[in-house]
C-alpha cells in the first residue's frame, strides 16, 4: 500500500438503498483484494470519501466490522458532495482511505450493559456498535434509545422493528422515541407501548433502571442533545469515565495535520481524527470547546 | 557541538560554496519588507534582516499546493522535491520549523513536507531584536539544534556552531576557509550575546500562562479585541507555526484533475463549519480566541505554538500586539 496518507483506494459501491427522503446506506467493497484484506476497523472510526475530481469528506462507518467483505455508509444530502453521491448508482467506484480515530473501546467494555443513546443520524455510528455487540455476543444486556424526529426519518427502519419485536432474544431492547405524531408512529405506539412514545431521547430513560457499576453509554447525536443525556445519566450517578461519546468536527485530512477539527484551549488541545472522536466526559469537562 | 570561525574574508567564497548543496535562497530586501528568494550573488542578502513576511515554512509547505494528481482515474502523487539551502534563518524560525516538524513528520507523516525538509540545509544567522521580537521570554531565542550551521556575528567574521553531520561536511569540504576558535573570539561571541539578551523590549510573562488564559476563557478582553480585529487572517498566513489547510479539487480538462492544498484561517467562517451547516466557532470571538488558545498551548514534548517572532504584530492591519492582548486578559483575571 502507498506510504503517502493522502492517497485513497477504489472501493465499488454494491448496493444503494434508500433509507429516507435524505439519507442513503452505500455499501462498498474494496477493489484491489490486499486492500480489502487488510482494512480494519473499530465501531466508532470514520473514513474519508473521495469523489475524484470533485473533493473528500469525513463519514463515519455503520456497518460492523464483525460482518466482512463490505462496509456501509449512511449518508444524509446535506451539501454538494453528498448531493453528488446520492446520484452514485451501484457499480460506480469512489474513493475511500481511512479507517480514521479511535473508536470506542469495545473490548474495554465487554461483559457490561451498553446504553447506546442516539439523536437522528448520530443512529448511524451506533448500529455499528449494536451490530458488533449483538453478533459477538460479549456484552450483558444492549439497550438502544434511539430519538427520531418523524417515522419517516427513523434510519434503518426495519432493522429497528426488528428489534422491537426479536430483540430481547439478543439481550437487546430497542426504544423509540419521536417527535412528530403520525399514523405510523400511532400505529408502532400502540404495538410497543412500553417502548415507543412520542416526545425526546432523554424521555426513554423514564423507568429504566442500570446497574451504574456494570453499564457503559454510548451518545451520538446532535451537538444540542449532548447536554441533556449527559445531564440524564449523570443524575443516574453513571460515572463521567462510562460515558463515551462520539463527535463531529470538520475533518479533512484525517490524519492530524490540517488543524480543522482541532479543539480546547492553551492546557488542553485535542485533534477530534486522531484523540477522537471519541472521548469520555471526563475529557469533555478537561477540554471546553469539545461538546 | 563543534565551533569554527570564518573570517569575513571567507565569507563570499563560504557562500558561493552552499550553491553544490542545492538551490540557495536567503533574505533580500523588496521594497520595505524582507523575503526569502533565490540568490547567487552575496550581496544580494540582507544578513542584518529583522524578519521576513513569510517566515521558511512556504518552502515545505507551500502556500499553495498540488498533493495529487487525477490521471485516467486514478490520483497519482506528487513529491517532488530539490535540493535547498536556505541562508540567514533566525533562531525564532528554526524553532518555528521544529513545531512544523512535531505535526508534519508525525506519523503518518506528511510526504511533501517531509521530502523537502529531508533535502534542505537550514543555515542560522545571529540577529539583533527589534520592538517586535519577544522569542527570549519564550526561550526561542537560541537555538540549540535544528540547523546545520549556525553563524553568529563577530567583529571580524563569524563564529560558526555544527549542528549536524551535514554541517560536518560543509566544514570539511572548505576546511580551507574556516579557523580555529580563539579566546578572543569567545570573548566578543559572550559579548554579543549578552548584548542582544539586553536588547529585548517585549515579553510574555510565561508563568502560568497557560492556566490563566484558560481560567480567562470568558474575558471581556476577548471581545475588546474581537471587535477591533478584521478578522483577515493576516496573522495566520505569516506565522511560522500555523500550519491549518484547506483541499480544493479542480478540473483541468475533461479527463485530468488535481487536489491542491493551500493555506487557511482560523478566522475565515467557515473554518469551523460542518456538514449541514452548523458552525463550531460562529463568531469573531470564538475565532478569534480561538487563534490565542491555539499559540499559547504548551505541548511538553514542543512547547508552546508561538515562537515570538513579532510577524503577526508587525504584520497586522489593525495593530493588535500579541504579548499585550496576553497581558490584558491575564490582567483582567486580577
Amino acid at each position: 500500500m502507498s506510504e503517502n496518507p493522502y492517497q485513497t483506494y477504489d472501493a465499488r459501491i454494491l448496493e444503494v438503498k434508500d433509507l429516507t427522503s435524505r439519507e442513503k446506506l452505500f455499501t462498498l467493497r474494496f477493489l484491489d483484494p490486499e486492500v480489502e484484506a487488510k482494512f480494519n476497523f473499530k465501531p466508532g472510526q470514520f473514513v474519508i470519501v473521495d469523489i475524484r475530481g470533485f473533493g473528500e469528506f469525513p463519514i463515519s462507518i455503520c456497518s460492523s466490522p464483525t460482518r466482512r467483505g463490505y462496509l456501509q455508509l449512511c449518508i444524509r444530502k446535506v451539501g454538494r458532495m453528498t448531493k453528488f453521491v446520492h446520484k452514485m448508482k451501484e457499480g460506480d467506484v469512489v474513493g475511500i482511505r481511512g479507517p480514521y480515530g479511535n473508536g470506542f473501546p469495545m473490548e474495554k467494555m465487554e461483559g457490561s450493559n451498553l446504553i447506546l443513546v442516539a439523536g437522528g443520524l448520530g443512529m448511524a455510528p451506533l448500529r455499528s456498535v449494536l451490530w458488533y455487540a449483538i453478533d459477538t455476543g460479549k456484552y450483558e444486556n444492549v439497550w438502544l434509545l434511539y430519538g427520531t424526529k418523524a417515522y419517516e426519518d427513523i434510519l434503518f427502519r426495519d432493522e429497528i422493528i426488528h428489534l422491537l419485536k426479536h430483540g430481547e432474544a439478543m439481550n437487546c431492547s430497542v426504544k423509540l422515541a419521536y417527535e412528530v405524531e403520525s399514523p405510523s408512529c400511532i400505529y408502532l405506539e400502540q404495538g410497543f407501548s412500553d417502548r415507543v412514545c412520542k416526545g425526546v431521547v432523554t424521555d426513554l430513560f423514564r423507568g429504566e433502571e442500570f446497574d451504574v457499576n456494570n453499564t457503559y453509554a454510548l451518545i451520538c447525536g446532535p451537538p444540542v442533545m449532548y447536554k441533556f443525556v449527559i445531564r440524564e445519566l449523570l443524575d443516574r450517578k453513571l460515572s463521567p469515565g462510562r460515558i463515551y461519546m462520539t463527535l463531529e468536527r470538520r475533518m479533512r485530512c484525517g490524519v492530524g495535520k490540517c488543524g480543522h477539527c482541532v479543539v480546547g484551549t492553551s492546557v488542553s488541545m485535542k485533534y477530534i481524527c486522531q484523540d477522537g472522536p471519541v472521548f469520555t466526559y471526563w475529557d469533555a469537562l478537561s477540554t471546553r470547546g469539545l461538546i | 557541538m563543534r565551533y569554527i570561525k570564518l573570517p569575513s574574508e571567507n565569507f563570499e567564497r563560504f557562500f558561493k560554496s552552499l550553491e553544490a548543496w542545492g538551490t540557495l535562497y536567503a533574505p533580500v530586501k523588496k521594497g520595505g519588507i524582507y523575503s526569502f528568494q533565490e540568490v547567487h550573488d552575496p550581496a544580494e542578502v540582507a544578513r542584518d534582516y529583522n524578519r521576513t513576511m513569510l517566515p521558511p515554512k512556504k518552502f515545505f509547505f507551500r502556500p499553495k499546493e498540488a498533493i495529487l494528481r487525477l490521471k485516467n482515474g486514478r490520483w497519482e502523487e506528487e513529491v517532488e522535491a530539490e535540493p535547498m539551502v536556505l541562508f540567514g534563518l533566525h533562531s525564532c524560525d528554526i524553532h518555528g520549523l521544529k513545531i512544523l516538524d512535531k505535526v508534519y513528520l508525525d506519523e503518518p507523516a506528511d510526504p511533501y513536507y517531509k521530502s523537502r525538509r529531508e533535502k534542505t540545509l537550514i543555515i542560522g544567522i545571529s540577529c539583533m531584536p527589534d520592538e517586535y521580537c519577544f522569542c527570549k521570554s519564550l526561550g526561542t531565542h537560541f537555538a540549540m539544534d535544528g540547523f546545520d550551521l549556525f553563524l553568529h556575528e563577530l567583529p571580524d567574521g563569524w563564529l560558526v556552531r555544527i549542528g549536524s553531520v551535514r554541517g560536518h561536511e560543509i566544514a570539511w569540504e572548505n576546511g580551507e576557509l574556516f579557523e580555529e576558535v580563539t579566546d578572543e573570539d569567545l570573548a566578543n561571541f559572550k559579548e554579543f550575546e549578552e548584548k542582544r539578551a539586553k536588547a529585548f523590549q517585549k515579553e510574555v510573562p510565561q508563568e502560568g500562562l497557560a492556566d490563566m488564559l484558560d481560567l480567562a476563557y470568558n474575558s471581556p478582553v476577548w471581545k475588546k479585541y474581537a471587535e477591533i480585529c478584521l478578522a483577515c487572517g493576516n496573522c495566520n498566513m505569516v506565522c511560522p507555526t500555523c500550519r491549518c489547510y484547506e483541499v480544493c479539487d479542480s478540473w483541468m480538462d475533461a479527463y485530468s484533475s488535481v487536489r491542491e492544498r493551500r493555506y487557511d484561517s482560523c478566522f475565515m467562517e467557515n473554518h469551523g463549519l460542518v456538514a449541514g451547516g452548523h458552525n463550531f466557532r460562529p463568531t469573531r470571538l470564538d475565532r478569534f480566541r480561538h487563534r490565542y488558545y491555539c499559540k499559547s498551548y504548551f505541548d511538553p514534548t514542543a512547547g508552546y505554538n508561538c515562537v515570538g517572532c513579532g510577524r503577526c504584530d508587525e504584520f497586522c492591519p489593525a495593530k493588535i500586539e500579541h504579548v499585550k492582548v496576553l497581558e490584558e486578559v491575564r490582567g483582567s483575571l486580577k
